[in-house]
């Protein structure tokens, strides 16, 4: 078992890596579904099956295809600038990444205790479950996330439509 | 109550004296203009009540124990004017005796008679009232000088008369030369002042007490402590008498036009004629002779000073310089001028010679008759129309036939004709003189032969020959330019309120001299007025020389003008023709004027400028540098405090706000990926900060 | 397995960093929401692998990673709808040109 964790963790990192340097942005979206597979890959392994399901619907489904749809209508640019430019914020990004992971790594070594904690049981987790406690305890949360969702449907619609509103 | 009472009595009341006649002058002050009648009535029927008080304290003084006195009656009146402290305080009094009971006469009656002379003189005149105010005002003040016992109270009055002298001299005060002829008046008697006032404070100092006469043995008076300042050493070599006595007759040389300071007094003649009359010959000139009199014990403290000397010799020469000048003078009154010049040099030279009598009496018929020849040239003035050039005059006793004789008569006394008041009392006074030094008796004798000459010049040129007033001007005249076209009519004789008085003064001229003859066993005026003094040895060949020298000059004077008179106006006089060149020296006063102009005024506006200069560079140069200094400190503190710290810290202050914010503004960059860059910076400082801590 | 929660998290703190760095150094816009997703998806895996070793008797956290992926969905939707407006102002959709804010 320990074996999956170690190849889904290459997967992820790699997609990511790829993700964020790849020259041709549809390569890199490519790679973002890579990414998105290793966390859901990850989210199976923890036992949150629901939530890996999820992950898959909605990221690779909607949100990486949203994301090749919007490349697709912003095409015009002439060629990806990939590393020449990358080079110059790069700097600043190395920098700031590595100081973040530095604090947050030495967080995690710090609590030793936590870190060096194994899984206690394993907790199965089905889905009628959620769907009860979705539409009780969580309710609230789930009508707002319901309006959100609206308003952002909405919202974009108005964003991108704009120009063909003017057009008449 | 008894005489010494009496008189007393009347010495408590001398200040009703000068009192009339101020309230007149006050009350003509105030007056509405014009109100001709009733400042002229004031005036003189003021100056008549001051007349009955002189003579009854004239008569006061005569009368009394019969005999000869060997003491001059004096009776005094003193009071405390105001008070320094317990001991020391201001006394003031009023003095009755002799000289002030003649003076106070004199001024009074001859007064009285000028004014109402001038009520004609002034009659067109329109500025009346002004003058009846300042008559009454000068009648105020000389009489107060006379009865005055104090010689601060007489400094006072002396002031006031040469004030009002200043006034009348410049009573036509628009026309320049008036303008300033009394300035020149009045600056150069003030010259004359500063020795007087350096007199005054000399004698209070050395004596402690400006009271002349106080008869009190514990506090005596000025004078009466005369033996005790003869000891006292001053300046010059002289004792604090004689010192004192010089002082003062700086002053009196000032106020009696002794020369070098005589040259007011023929400018002062722009003046209207009675005043003249009053001021220049009868009252105010001999305030001097009169003030040198009062203080004569000072004088004759010290018999071997240089003092006596001094006086007479000074009013030798003045009597003779001045009689030389009259000799080429066109103007009548000039002549006139120059004559009471003259004859107050006489009274100074018997002053110095040390025959108080001798002066004073001359002093009073001098009054009488020279106030005589100025009324009567006011008249002749008046009566030819404001014509003052005798080369334009002649024939007047045709005209003017009362004028005429008693200007005869005024011309006799004056020339010493026998038997005429001016012959007894000049006589008297060359007595003296011959007694003292005979060069000085010598020149006045001279100046007698003068004075007859000039005199009648004088006569025969106004009123005997052919009336000239119709020719053409010989020169730029004195009279009044406004009545040329008058002068083309004939003259006339004056109404009867200008001749009456020259009339009743003619009287006096010829009759008064008898109180001066010595032939009453001994001289009457002389044991009135001096007693203690001892009358002049008779001497034939005075009295014959001096009766001499003045038929010369008149025969001399007819010898020239009388035979054969000038027929034109534009002739030349025979003595110019004779010698012109001395004529015109004389006829130019002997260049005094301008040597005066040369020499005193140049200096002055010398120091005047030197003043000016000296005000502007240094006075004005150390206020300008004060100012440049403030001006300076200001700019500093403008520069360095407000300008480079507040304002440039303000600015500066600013400037770094702006400054800052442009470089902060630098980090809106407006691009998101930038702040999101910064924003992990913070989260990474954040982190480490945490983390570390 | 045993696999100790350090990895899970070093795993996520490495996901978010790549994440981060994407997020800060590329010039092209929707590469920054790719790696605003990236950074998304560390945290609920972070989340997630707490859940797993610690809590997991409830089920709060898989709620909140649901919910939390919904407004990750919702946020990039947004996003790239504003990519495309403001593509079609500026006509590129490189970050550095979008600087009408600037000052």
């Amino acid at each position: 078992m320990d074996t999956i964790f170690w190849i889904l963790s290459a997967i992820t990192v790699i997609g990511a890596v790829l993700a964020i340097s790849l020259r041709n942005l549809i390569h890199c979206v490519l790679s973002l579904i890579l990414f998105f597979l290793g966390i859901a890959g990850h989210y199976f392994l923890l036992r949150a099956d629901f939530l890996g399901a999820v992950q898959i619907l909605i990221y690779i489904g909607a949100v990486a295809v949203l994301m090749l749809f919007a490349i697709m209508l912003t095409r015009h640019v002439t060629g990806d600038e990939g590393p020449r430019e990358v080079l110059g914020g790069k700097w600043w990004a190395g920098m700031g990444t590595a100081i973040i992971i530095a604090g947050l790594l030495w967080a995690i070594v710090r609590k030793d205790a936590l870190a060096q904690a194994l899984p206690t049981g394993v907790a199965a987790t089905s889905v009628a479950e959620i769907g009860k406690v979705l539409v009780t305890d969580w309710v609230v949360p789930f009508e707002a996330m319901a309006v959100l969702l609206t308003a952002a449907l909405i919202g974009a619609v108005v964003i991108a439509l704009e120009e063909i509103i003017r057009k008449r | 109550m008894d005489h010494a009472e009496y008189l007393q009595h009347l010495a408590r009341q001398q200040w009703l004296i000068p009192l009339f006649p101020l309230v007149a002058a006050a009350i003509q002050s105030l007056l509405k203009r014009p109100a001709r009648k009733l400042s002229a009535a004031l005036t003189i029927i003021t100056m008549g009540l001051s007349c009955i008080l002189a003579v009854r304290a004239l008569l006061a003084t005569i009368s009394g124990p019969e005999g000869i006195h060997h003491e001059v009656i004096r009776t005094v009146f003193n009071f405390t004017w105001f008070k320094f402290s317990d001991t020391s305080s201001l006394d003031l009094g009023f003095i009755l005796d002799p000289l002030t009971a003649g003076m106070a006469m004199m001024v009074a009656f001859v007064g009285f008679w000028i004014f109402v002379n001038a009520t004609g003189y002034m009659h067109d005149d329109e500025n009346f009232t002004r003058f009846f105010c300042f008559l009454s005002l000068f009648a105020a003040s000389m009489l107060g000088l006379v009865i005055s016992n104090n010689l601060l109270l007489l400094f006072m009055c002396w002031e006031l008369v040469g004030l009002c002298s200043y006034l009348l001299i410049g009573f036509w005060y628009f026309k320049p030369s008036a303008a300033a002829a009394m300035k020149k008046a009045f600056i150069t008697t003030r010259i004359g002042d500063v020795g007087f006032f350096l007199g005054i404070l000399m004698l209070y100092w050395k004596s402690g007490t400006l009271l002349l006469y106080t008869h009190d043995p514990l506090h005596p008076g000025a004078l009466e402590q005369v033996g005790a300042l003869a000891q006292l050493s001053g300046w010059w070599g002289l004792s604090v008498a004689s010192t004192v006595a010089f002082l003062l007759f700086i002053g009196a040389m000032g106020k009696s036009a002794q020369f070098p300071l005589h040259v007011w007094l023929p400018d002062a003649m722009e003046g209207p004629t009675p005043v003249s009359a009053l001021i220049h010959a009868a009252t105010m000139v001999a305030a001097g002779v009169f003030m040198v009199g009062r203080m004569y014990p000072l004088f004759t403290a010290e018999p071997n000073a240089w003092v006596m000397d001094f006086v007479m010799w000074i009013g030798c020469f003045t009597a003779v310089f001045s009689a030389t000048i009259a000799v080429a003078q066109f103007d009548i009154k000039r002549v006139l001028a120059y004559s009471t010049c003259s004859q107050l040099g006489y009274m100074v030279m018997a002053l110095g010679a040390g025959s108080l009598a001798a002066g004073q009496f001359h002093l009073l018929t001098h009054a009488f008759f020279k106030a005589l020849l100025f009324l009567g040239a006011g008249c002749v003035i008046i009566g030819t129309h404001h014509e003052q050039d005798m080369r334009r005059m002649g024939g007047l006793r045709k005209y003017m036939p009362i004028t005429c004789i008693c200007y005869v008569i005024g011309m006799l006394a004056l020339s010493g004709f026998p038997l005429t008041a001016g012959f007894f009392s000049k006589d008297e006074i060359l007595l003296a003189t011959f007694h003292r030094n005979k060069l000085a008796w010598g020149l006045g004798t001279f100046a007698a032969f003068l004075t007859a000459l000039y005199m009648t010049r004088q006569i025969f040129m106004v009123f005997f020959g052919r009336w000239r007033g119709g020719d053409e001007d010989p020169g730029h005249g004195h009279g009044d330019k406004a009545h040329e076209d008058h002068r083309h009519h004939e003259p006339h004789e004056v109404p009867w309120n200008m001749w009456l008085p020259i009339a009743v003064l003619s009287v006096f001229a010829l009759f008064m001299g008898w109180l001066g003859t010595p032939w009453y066993g001994g001289n009457l005026f002389q044991q009135y007025l001096a007693p203690e003094e001892v009358a002049s040895v008779h001497s034939d060949l005075v009295l014959w020389l001096s009766i001499g020298v003045g038929l010369l000059g008149i025969v001399l004077g007819w010898a020239i003008y009388g035979r054969k008179t000038m027929e034109h106006a534009t002739d030349e006089d025979p003595l110019s023709t004779a010698m012109s060149g001395l004529f015109t020296f004389l006829n130019r006063k002997w260049y005094i004027d301008e040597l005066y102009e040369v020499t005193v005024f140049r200096f002055t506006a010398a120091c005047a400028m030197f003043c000016r200069l000296f005000d502007k560079l240094v006075v004005d140069g150390v206020l300008h540098a004060i100012t440049w200094g403030a001006w300076a400190i200001s700019q500093i503190f403008r520069w360095v405090g407000d300008e480079f710290f507040i304002n440039g810290g303000f600015d500066s202050g600013c400037e770094s706000v702006r400054l800052g914010g442009k470089v902060l503004a630098k980090l809106q960059s407006g691009r998101v990926q930038n702040y999101f860059r910064v924003l992990t910076l913070g989260a990474a400082i954040l982190l480490l900060v945490y983390f570390f801590t | 397995m045993s696999i100790p929660l350090g990895h899970y998290l070093m795993l996520s703190a490495f996901l978010f960093a790549i994440g981060l760095c994407g997020a800060l150094s590329r010039k092209n816009a929707i590469i920054v929401l790719i790696g605003i997703e990236i950074m998304f998806n560390a945290g609920i895996l972070n989340l997630v692998a707490f859940w797993h070793y610690k809590y997991f008797t409830t089920l709060t956290a898989q709620m909140f990673a649901i919910f939390a992926i919904s407004i990750a969905a919702a946020e990039s939707a947004v996003g790239l709808a504003l990519v495309i407006a403001i593509y079609r102002f500026y006509r590129s959709v490189d970050v550095d040109e979008i600087t009408s804010l600037k000052g």
